[in-house]
């Protein structure tokens, strides 16, 4: 399993990734607002998305887990 | 036959008797000069490393027959070559004699190359491949490191030193290359830590692999230690020429320059549109950068140690200049404790050795909140305002988008004694971005407003083009002039030829 993580404290803007889609390397998981900054959590892994971890609006901290990628499943 | 009636004389002495100073200096010779093989994943021993360094033939080493005890050697290989015709000195462990731990000759050896190096005005490079103090020597080795240490330290305000870890590097090994200006590791077989895994082991209790307590992606990721990973030695001598080509051999010596080269022209074609007009949208400050500098050899430092902001040498019309510049695509392009200090690193680095600094400014300021104010965000804020005051090479600064608050002064701004700033006619410079600065100037009316986020984007588009425009800066003269982003490099170019008095090449 590959946890994408927020690189920034910031809230949980947009939420791209839906569970079971299968992503890659730079597919936008998810967006992260901070300091005014659209901030793309992008995938850097191939897999199919197992989990979202996060809500709309939910503050998160540097380091914390916002989408779960199965890289076993990946295509 | 008749019988002498005298001795006869013994004959005379068999001619190997008397030393043949030619076969004995060519007993030395191959004795000091075997090749010892290298031990685990070393592939070249010392001299050989030194030799494929510096230009081909250049090499030529200090005190070769020097020894700690008899035959072994001084446990360094030291001398002087050229790269790219410029004279370095060159100083690399013999991991074959002792693990190239330090005893108080080899010391003794590296300090000899350290004072030639200071006193004539080379760039030292350090290959680094020890285990540390040798333990033998007890004080006399500590004695040694302590020395090299201080002369790693007067080095700093006189000549360009670099690092590169070749192998495990413990105790001094590892300090002194803390103690010079840039390190470069080879990936998965270069470390650098206090001591060993086995040492830690039994100081702590923790268990860890060397790659864990040292290697190059822990040093040059999360702690900043080292600031190039590379994949082999050759690269690592590769990226020494390379950085070498961007420096003067010593404080006051000649800028390097090169024949200009003009920008990437799919770059510049690509430069008026490239930065997106709404200023929360991210993109790729290289791309920036590549419509602006010379199209050729560029060297960025800690491309992976706090992205958010580029540290990186390059050319401009053909001068060697260190570039700084916010990533919008690494955290928004903040500035946080770790970007402050590679940032207030590499510009203390230029000033030091009269490189121009040019910086590109597109930030949202300086991140707050308890994580940052608990590493120190303000007083590593702080080293970097101090760099650029400190730093009296020509200092050029472009606003490309926005640049609020702190972050727009602790970026080369005027006030830090930047010699020509411009901003590009889109920026913001403003004390905070509008959002924020409404919020708070009309707090009341927005709490009574029956639509408050209407009105906040109202006011917010208002305060954008009445306050927060450049043409308020440059019409204080804060700012030198407002451009289009494809002047800016005929604006550098101008004003470095300016600042450097048009000097020749």
């Amino acid at each position: 399993m590959h946890l994408a993580r927020a690189e920034i404290v910031s809230n949980v803007w947009k939420i791209e990734a839906r569970e079971g889609d299968q992503v890659g390397p730079g597919d936008v998981l998810a967006v992260l607002e901070s300091m005014k900054m659209e901030i793309p959590l992008v995938a850097t892994v191939n897999g199919h998305v197992s989990r979202i971890l996060v809500e709309l609006g939910q503050i998160v901290q540097e380091g914390d887990p916002i989408v779960e990628i199965d890289e076993t499943a990946g295509a | 036959m008749p019988k002498l009636d005298r001795p006869v004389a013994a004959p005379p002495a068999e001619p190997q008797a008397l030393p043949d100073q030619r076969s004995v200096l060519a007993d030395r010779r191959a004795s000091r000069f075997a090749r010892v093989e290298p031990k685990g994943k070393r592939v070249f021993t010392a001299r050989e490393r030194a030799e494929m360094l510096v230009d081909p033939g250049s090499f030529v080493e200090m005190t070769p027959m020097r020894s700690a005890s008899p035959g072994a050697g001084s446990g360094v290989v030291s001398g002087w070559g050229t790269t790219d015709g410029h004279s370095v000195v060159v100083v690399s462990h013999d991991a074959a004699v002792a693990s190239g731990a330090i005893g108080a000759v080899m010391a003794e050896a590296i300090q000899k190359a350290q004072r030639f190096a200071i006193d004539k005005g080379y760039p030292i490079v350090y290959i680094n491949d020890s285990g540390g103090a040798r333990i033998h020597d007890g004080i006399f080795a500590l004695h040694g490191c302590g020395g090299i240490f201080a002369l790693n330290i007067e080095a700093q305000s006189r000549i360009p030193q670099i690092s590169l870890i070749l192998g495990p590097c413990a105790g001094a090994a590892a300090y002194s290359p803390a103690l010079t200006d840039w390190t470069i590791m080879v990936k998965e077989q270069g470390q650098m830590f206090l001591t060993g895994p086995d040492i830690v082991k039994a100081a702590t209790g923790e268990d860890a692999s060397a790659e864990d307590i040292g290697g190059s992606a822990l040093h040059t990721k999360v702690s900043g230690v080292a600031h190039l990973e590379v994949d082999s030695e050759e690269d690592a001598f590769d990226a020494t020429r390379l950085l070498l080509s961007f420096l003067p051999t010593h404080k006051g010596g000649a800028q390097k320059r090169h024949d200009p080269v003009p920008a990437n022209p799919h770059s510049v074609a690509a430069l008026p549109t490239l930065v997106p007009e709404k200023s929360s949208i991210v993109f790729d400050m290289n791309k920036l950068l590549d419509g602006v500098l010379d199209n050729g050899a560029r060297l960025e430092l800690m491309p992976e140690h706090a992205p958010s902001i580029l540290t990186l040498f390059a050319r401009i019309d053909g001068h060697a200049v260190g570039v700084l510049a916010n990533q919008p695509n690494a955290r928004g392009g903040i500035l946080d404790s770790k970007a402050s200090v590679k940032a207030a690193r590499f510009v203390e680095f230029c000033g030091r050795f009269d490189l121009p600094v040019l910086t590109f400014v597109d930030v949202p300021g300086f991140l707050p909140g308890t994580v940052e104010e608990g590493r120190g965000v303000i007083t590593h804020g702080a080293k970097l305002l101090k760099a650029y005051v400190d730093t009296k090479s020509p200092k050029l600064t472009v606003v490309v988008r926005k640049s609020y608050g702190g972050a727009y002064i602790a970026m080369g701004s005027a006030s830090l004694g930047a010699h020509a700033n411009w901003a590009w006619a889109n920026s913001e410079i403003a004390v905070m971005g509008p959002g924020g600065a409404v919020a708070l100037l009309h707090r009341r009316a927005l709490k009574e407003a029956e639509e408050p986020t209407v009105l906040r984007d109202e006011l917010a588009a208002v305060y954008r083009e009445e306050v927060a425009r450049p043409y308020l800066a440059a019409e204080a003269g804060i700012v030198d002039d407002v451009i289009l982003p494809e002047e800016t490099r005929d604006r550098m170019v101008a004003a470095l030829r300016m600042l450097t008095h048009g000097s020749e090449a």
